[in-house]
This record gives structure tokens, C-alpha cells and sequence, in this order.
């Protein structure tokens, strides 16, 4: 009797180790989850944060809190986030700029995109366009190239500032076409795009839906989309590489990160759950009416091109130059 | 001309439709509530009420917002009359006079003048908004980095007229400012300056946590450290109308500052915060008893109030018809609008004419709330100056620490805010005015920015500045007014300097000491 007491108890005592693991997958989500935005409030990283959120809640029942941390181009957010428990609890929306190009930008990033997260969406692609004050006289990228290589300097771009996704673009064409273009850099993609509309500076590479907005009143001329193919929401805009220089690629994108260590199922089911609302037709219209792609796919996808992309940005990096010491 | 009455008739109905209003009250009472947090301005109010706006309709999630954003502009304004706290870069001029009658027993006149004030702004910023949006918003794209550099450079000289203390110490503090304006990424190299490895510096420094510390905590401290405790004032009613001669004296400034405000509001970028700035110099300027200001003068609380408040309108100018943000307020305003899917621009008048028209009918609205508001809440808020020091003063302390806090959920922040809350002290001691540091801080970032900008379009002539007829007149104001404030200096005249005395110990001290 007194065995059987002694093993029913190991077996108890066993039980309560093993369970937090095991009921923790099954009760998942138990709790609140916290989704940690690294940008400032009415950004698209913080609306995308918020609607998937929103779409974990709607499925789940349990609430997601949304955390928004800024600061240094997304990254202050995401080291906040990699310092977090891996329990499933706590997501980040990452982005390429903070998860592949800011690993060769920043000689000392406080985290490593690779070993400090467990990727578990791709979430949407931002297709990028070139655009340029209607004043400056090129009507493809071709006579724009034309236009830059009269004179070095002769052209000006603007950027949301140095090491920003929109002075990366803007490098990387510089670079393949071998033109000097005067990069003045801005603090935010807004004033950037206000001084080209005005003719302050000729030209710039930034989010699709921002530039439509004025192309469609011929306050600008879009030129040319940065993704491998056009674009559904501007389908009358060639590629970069069609319109005159062959190769340039650029597709910017948004993820769902969670810091590293989270249990696979537990990625998993939150993985279904996303790729599931980015198939609904809401979220399909909210995405695009900010002129935004929806992906998904499977976690390990996401993990290869996280990848991918970090060494196909060190090389673009070091081709143009641009560093910063943070 | 009838047609923008009548759609302007249309936008008050879509204002004054039940639903709509009470969200616009309900917005004007929490933004009030929100500036009222010692650190939380505008900014901090819609943003962190902006997700709250995104299950709403479009037209009531911009009226709300809207009216946060004007009742936090208020709110911060009586912190910074009742305890010396700003709640943004634009209320710091308000803390200085208007804190000062506080201390004469004047608040009640303060706060009410600040509301008259506001309200007044408010109107000439709804109408201007209306008349002159379109051909305003054309003129403002005008606006490049070298005319915002001369802007600046302006804003810069109005220096000279912000303090009563010695112009060493006034260009002493002015250059800490600058100095502190220096920390953070260089925007041009991407090269961090300064920051010491923390990565939280890399932003630079905030306003709200300097201007917090330098005049609210040192406040504290300053109190604390006196060797008996100041008395605890009991307003009566009849001090809480503003006098007659206050009145007449706060028309000029109330109107200069409308006036100014406006025209500085709807330049692109976020020069609007130096509104307060240049209105309160200039009030100085013309004021024929200048040695007044930094005691409780009632035009440096009327002007920058004013100024501030009309810039706040000005600046929906090429938001609204351009769909160009011109500072952090009206990009996170555009974002609320954004998330249902549409967005703001030459095109919304015609495609959303009850968006565009109810929300202009509501600022109008929100403006109105506010003053028969807050008027009556005058007498209120002035009680709050009852509760004896030993219990207001932990009770400001912690509340300071959480405004800076959820600002940006950042620890470095507040210790930012407790640090310049003891270096203020210090200076303060010293004799040394605050001011300036704080407007140090605004412009030299800005400035640096522009002046690099235009040097970077130039190919590094600066030719650049000369060729353009806005920035050849601005630089040229900015010129006479360097001459203005040389003069004295130079030809050893009498200034009103020599009226005030060099070391003004006064600062700070209670009333009756």
C-alpha cells in the first residue's frame, strides 16, 4: 500500500512538472497576449499590429494588448521583445527593416534576428513605387537614369532618413546605374514626400499607397515599382527593372516575431490563426487600402527569408556605402 | 463664398447631431483631463486614446480626437498656471508668467485669460481654416529647408527678448539647450552623437521630459528646500475674474498671438511649437513695461496661449488640403482616418464633404465646449492649490514620473526628467532662467536639420539661401531684429535690462519672501 502511495505520488509530482509544458500547449492561449509594436502609434506597423491583434481576439477570446515601444528605426521595440519569455504570450511585428537590414547596419544591434526570435508569420509585403516631381523630365526610369547622368548631383532624392528602407532603395538604384544623386535625408517619410511634391528635391522611393495618393492628382509621377512584379494597386506602373534597369528588386515586408524558444505547436496554432484572418476579406480590404499585400505561409518560409534577406541587404550595404554605429 | 457658408451650415449639422456632439464633449473632457497629467500634451492624448477610435466611425473618431487635442492644449495650460508643469514643448512660455501670478494670486485671471485666449485663437484659426485653406496650402508648399532655416534662425533671435536676467546667462542657457539638442543620431550621416551606447538616446532627447524637469521637479525641490513651508493659498471667488485692467491689457497680445500662431501653424513641419515662443517675445518687445514679464505679466499668459492655439489650427491647413501631415499631431490625426480607408487630400472635400465640413464645424464646437467648460471648472481648478504642499507635492512627483512614463513606455525618459529636474534646480539657485533652454532644444535640432538640408540641395553653396525671395525676407527680418537687441548692447543705451537688474534672485521664490 504504502508503495503504491509513494508511486502515486512521484506520479502526481511528475504530472505538475511536466504539465506547465504540456498544458500549456493545450490551454494556449490561457491569458492576455502582449503584441509589442516597435513604432509610435498611426504608423502601418502599429495598424497591422493592431489588426492582427485584433483577429488573435476575435478567434481566441482572450484580448492582446498592443505595446508600442519606438524608437531607433524599430529596433529599441524588438530588443525590448527578445528580452521577453518565449511562452507564446508575447509577439512582435517586425519588419524588414529591423529584422534583415538592421543586423549589417548597426554595428551594435543589441539582438540577433536570427538566434533571438521565432519567426511565425510573414504577414504582408509593402510594394514600394519611384516617384518624381512631375517638373523633372523623365517619364520612365530609363531617361531618368538619362536625366541623373548629365551631371553628378544634378538630381536630388529624399529619404526618411540615413539607413531608412527609403535611402536603401534609392542607394541601391544610385549603385546599378552608376549615377550621383544627392541623398538629402529627412526626418520621417511625411516632410520627405511633402518637399518632392513641392519640387524641394526631385525624387524618392517609398510605400506605394503614400505616393498613389499624390500621383493621382499630378502632384507626382510615379515611375516605377520596386517589387519583382507590378503592383495590383498601380497595375499601369512598370517594375524598376522593366522600365530601365534590369535586376533591381526591393520587396519590403512585414512579420509576426515571438522571442526565441517558443514551443512549435504553440507557433503553430498561432500561425493557422493569422494565415486564417489574412485570408478573410476584411483584412484583405484594410490591407489594401493601405496598399499592402497579404503573405502568409508556413513559419519556416518566414524563417528562410528572414534569412535570405539578411544577407542580400549586408550585400547591398556594403556595395553602397552606408553605415551607421549604433 | 455661399457655398462654403452652406457647406460650412451642412458641417454644423453633421456637428451638433446628437451622437456626434456628445463624442465631442466627451473628447474636450478627456483631453482636458489628459493635459492635466503633468508630461501627457496633445500628443500623448491622441495617441494613446487613437486605437480606441478605430472601432468608430470616421467622422466621430476626427471630431473625438479632435477634441482631446484641443482639451489636452487647455489642460496642459492650467498645469502649467497652477503648478509649473509643462505639458508640451508649446505651454513652456505659459509656465513662466503664468505660474508667476499663480504665486501673486492671480490664477483664476490666468486660467480664465488662457481660455478667453484659446477660444479667440480658436475662431480666427476655424475661419482662416475655411476661407483660405486651398490657397494657403499652395502658398505653405513653398516652404523649403532654406526658408525653414530662416524661419528658424528668426526663432532663434527672439532669445534676446525671452528673459529678464543678464543676456550672458540668457545665451548660456540657450546654448545648453542647443547642446542638448545635439544628442542623438546626426539625421544627415546616420552617425549617433553623444548618446553614450544607449540606444534610447539615439532619438535624442525629448522636450516633454526636459521641460517637465527643468520647471516642474525643480519646482518641487525648490520648495522643499525652504526653511519654512510656503503658505497654502485660499482663493476667493472674486479674485478669479480677470480685472478690467487685465482685460485691456490681454486684447493686443490676444490678437498678435491669433494672428502669428496662424501664419506660423500652417507652414509645413513642426515649427508650430515656437508659435508660443515668438509670440511671447514679441509681446515683450512691444510692451512698454517689459521689466514686468517673468513676474506674472497677464499678456506673456494671453499671446502664447493664444499663439499656440491657432497654430494648432493652422496646422490642419495642408493636412486637410493637401493630405500632407505637418507635424506628429496631424499624421496620427491622418492615421485615424487612414484605418477606414480613407485619406485626406485635395480630394476629401469633394468625396467626403461631411468628413471635411463636420470636422471643421467641430473644431469650432470642441472650442466652444472647452470655454463654457472650463470658465465655470476655473474656480475648481484653482481649489486644487488648497491642498497644503506636504500632500500636492508627492501626489505631482508621482504623477510626473507616469506622464513621462506612457509618453513612450520608456524608463530612460523619466530618469531624463528627474535628472534635469535636479540640474534646473541648481541653475535656478544660480539665477539662471529656464526658458531658454527648453526653446534651445526645439530649434536646434530643427535648424541643423534645414540648414543641412539646403546646404545638401545646394552641393554646399550657400547661395542657395539668396536665391529665393522667402528666405531673402525672412532672413532679413531675422537680421532687424538682431539689430534691435545689438542696439543696446552696442551703444550703451538705456535698456529696459537696466530696470529688471542683472541678477535676477527673485526666480523662483515664493510670494511674500
Amino acid at each position: 500500500m504504502k508503495t503504491f502511495t509513494s508511486v502515486l505520488r512521484s506520479a502526481v509530482l511528475a504530472a505538475l512538472v511536466l504539465s506547465p509544458a504540456l498544458a500549456a500547449a493545450q490551454n494556449y492561449p490561457s491569458k492576455p497576449l502582449r503584441m509589442v509594436v516597435p513604432f509610435a502609434p498611426g504608423g502601418p506597423n502599429d495598424i497591422l499590429g493592431r489588426l492582427i491583434g485584433q483577429k488573435l481576439t476575435e478567434a481566441w477570446g482572450q484580448p492582446v494588448v498592443v505595446d508600442n515601444r519606438g524608437g531607433a528605426g524599430g529596433t529599441v521595440g524588438l530588443e525590448a521583445a527578445s528580452r521577453m519569455p518565449g511562452d507564446g504570450y508575447t509577439v512582435a511585428m517586425g519588419g524588414t527593416s529591423n529584422l534583415a537590414l538592421a543586423p549589417s547596419l548597426y554595428a551594435k544591434l543589441a539582438y540577433d534576428s536570427v538566434k533571438d526570435f521565432t519567426p511565425v508569420i510573414n504577414v504582408a509585403v509593402v510594394p514600394y513605387a519611384l516617384a518624381v516631381n512631375p517638373t523633372v523630365p523623365a517619364k520612365n526610369v530609363k531617361e531618368l537614369i538619362a536625366v541623373a547622368s548629365r551631371k553628378a548631383g544634378y538630381l536630388s532624392y529624399g529619404s526618411s532618413g540615413v539607413g531608412s528602407m527609403s535611402s536603401l532603395a534609392a542607394e541601391m538604384l544610385k549603385s546599378m546605374s552608376k549615377t550621383d544623386i544627392v541623398h538629402v535625408p529627412y526626418k520621417g517619410t511625411a516632410p520627405a514626400l511633402t518637399d518632392v511634391v513641392s519640387g524641394q528635391i526631385d525624387m524618392m522611393l517609398a510605400d506605394l499607397a503614400l505616393i498613389k495618393r499624390h500621383a493621382d492628382t499630378g502632384r507626382l509621377r510615379m515611375i516605377g515599382v520596386t517589387g519583382l512584379k507590378r503592383s495590383a494597386a498601380a497595375a499601369d506602373v512598370p517594375t524598376i527593372a522593366e522600365s530601365g534597369l534590369p535586376g533591381y528588386e526591393l520587396s519590403p515586408w512585414f512579420g509576426v516575431v515571438a522571442p526565441a524558444g517558443v514551443p512549435k505547436d504553440i507557433v503553430g496554432r498561432l500561425n493557422g490563426t493569422i494565415a486564417a484572418s489574412l485570408k478573410s476579406q476584411d483584412v484583405i480590404q484594410r490591407l489594401g487600402g493601405l496598399g499592402y499585400e497579404p503573405l502568409g505561409g508556413s513559419a519556416e518560409q518566414f524563417a528562410a527569408t528572414i534569412k535570405s534577406d539578411i544577407a542580400k541587404y549586408a550585400k547591398i550595404v556594403k556595395t553602397a556605402g552606408i553605415k551607421s554605429e549604433l | 463664398m455661399l457655398e462654403t457658408f452652406n457647406s460650412l451650415m451642412m458641417g454644423f449639422a453633421v456637428a451638433f447631431e446628437p451622437k456626434v456632439f456628445m463624442y465631442a464633449v466627451a473628447g474636450c473632457i478627456i483631453g482636458t483631463l489628459v493635459g492635466m497629467m503633468p508630461g501627457l500634451g496633445p500628443l500623448a492624448g491622441i495617441s494613446l486614446l487613437l486605437p480606441a477610435t478605430f472601432g468608430l466611425n470616421p467622422i466621430i473618431a476626427i471630431v473625438l480626437l479632435s477634441g482631446v487635442y484641443y482639451g489636452a492644449m487647455y489642460g496642459g495650460s492650467t498645469t502649467s498656471i497652477l503648478m509649473r508643469i509643462p505639458g508640451e514643448a508649446a505651454s513652456v512660455m505659459t509656465c513662466v508668467d503664468g505660474y508667476a501670478m499663480t504665486q501673486n494670486g492671480r490664477a483664476g485671471p490666468a486660467l480664465a485669460i488662457a481660455a478667453i485666449g484659446s477660444f479667440f485663437a480658436g475662431t480666427v484659426g476655424v475661419i482662416g481654416l475655411m476661407l483660405m485653406a486651398p490657397t494657403l496650402a499652395s502658398f505653405a508648399l513653398r516652404f523649403g529647408p532654406p526658408e525653414y532655416t530662416a524661419l528658424l534662425l528668426m526663432g532663434l533671435f527672439v532669445l534676446a527678448y525671452m528673459s529678464g536676467g543678464s543676456m550672458l546667462k540668457t545665451l548660456a542657457m540657450a546654448f545648453f539647450g542647443l547642446l542638448l539638442g545635439m544628442i542623438g543620431i546626426d539625421v544627415m550621416t546616420g552617425y549617433t552623437r553623444f548618446s553614450f551606447g544607449l540606444v534610447e538616446l539615439g532619438d535624442g532627447v525629448g522636450i516633454v521630459p526636459v521641460a517637465v524637469g527643468l520647471f516642474g521637479i525643480s519646482e518641487i525641490l525648490m520648495t522643499a528646500g525652504q526653511a519654512e513651508p510656503p503658505k497654502v493659498q485660499k482663493p476667493k471667488l472674486r479674485e478669479l475674474i480677470p480685472s478690467r485692467e487685465e482685460f485691456r491689457l490681454s486684447v493686443g497680445p490676444i490678437i498678435r498671438g491669433s494672428l502669428l500662431g496662424f501664419a506660423i501653424g500652417i507652414i509645413p513641419g513642426s515649427a508650430h511649437v515656437i508659435s508660443s515662443f515668438v509670440s511671447y517675445g514679441v509681446e515683450r518687445r512691444l510692451s512698454k513695461h517689459p521689466e514686468r514679464f517673468g513676474k506674472g505679466a497677464i499678456e506673456g499668459v494671453a499671446g502664447p496661449e493664444s499663439a499656440n492655439n491657432s497654430a494648432a489650427t493652422g496646422a490642419f491647413v495642408p493636412m486637410l488640403a493637401l493630405g500632407i501631415p505637418t507635424g506628429p499631431v496631424t499624421a496620427v490625426m491622418i492615421a485615424a482616418i487612414m484605418v477606414h480607408g480613407i485619406l485626406p487630400g485635395p480630394m476629401l472635400i469633394e468625396q467626403q464633404p461631411e468628413l471635411f465640413w463636420g470636422f471643421v464645424a467641430s473644431m469650432y464646437v470642441g472650442n466652444m465646449v472647452l470655454l463654457i467648460l472650463n470658465l465655470p471648472m476655473v474656480g475648481l481648478f484653482v481649489n486644487l492649490l488648497r491642498i497644503p504642499y506636504a500632500y500636492l507635492y508627492p501626489c505631482i512627483l508621482a504623477f510626473c514620473i507616469l506622464g513621462c512614463y506612457s509618453v513612450s513606455n520608456s524608463v530612460t525618459d523619466v530618469w531624463i526628467m528627474l535628472g534635469m529636474g535636479a540640474i534646473g534646480y541648481g541653475l535656478r539657485k544660480f539665477g539662471f532662467d529656464l526658458a531658454p533652454v527648453a526653446l534651445g532644444l526645439v530649434l536646434g535640432p530643427m535648424l541643423e536639420l534645414s540648414l543641412r538640408q539646403s546646404l545638401a540641395m545646394s552641393g554646399g553653396t550657400y547661395a542657395i539661401f539668396l536665391e529665393r525671395p522667402i528666405a531673402v525676407t525672412m532672413f532679413g527680418l531675422a537680421l532687424l531684429l538682431l539689430a534691435l537687441a545689438l542696439k543696446p548692447v552696442l551703444f550703451k543705451s538705456r535698456d529696459w535690462r537696466a530696470d529688471v537688474g542683472l541678477d535676477d534672485k527673485t526666480d523662483g521664490a515664493p510670494p511674500g519672501k
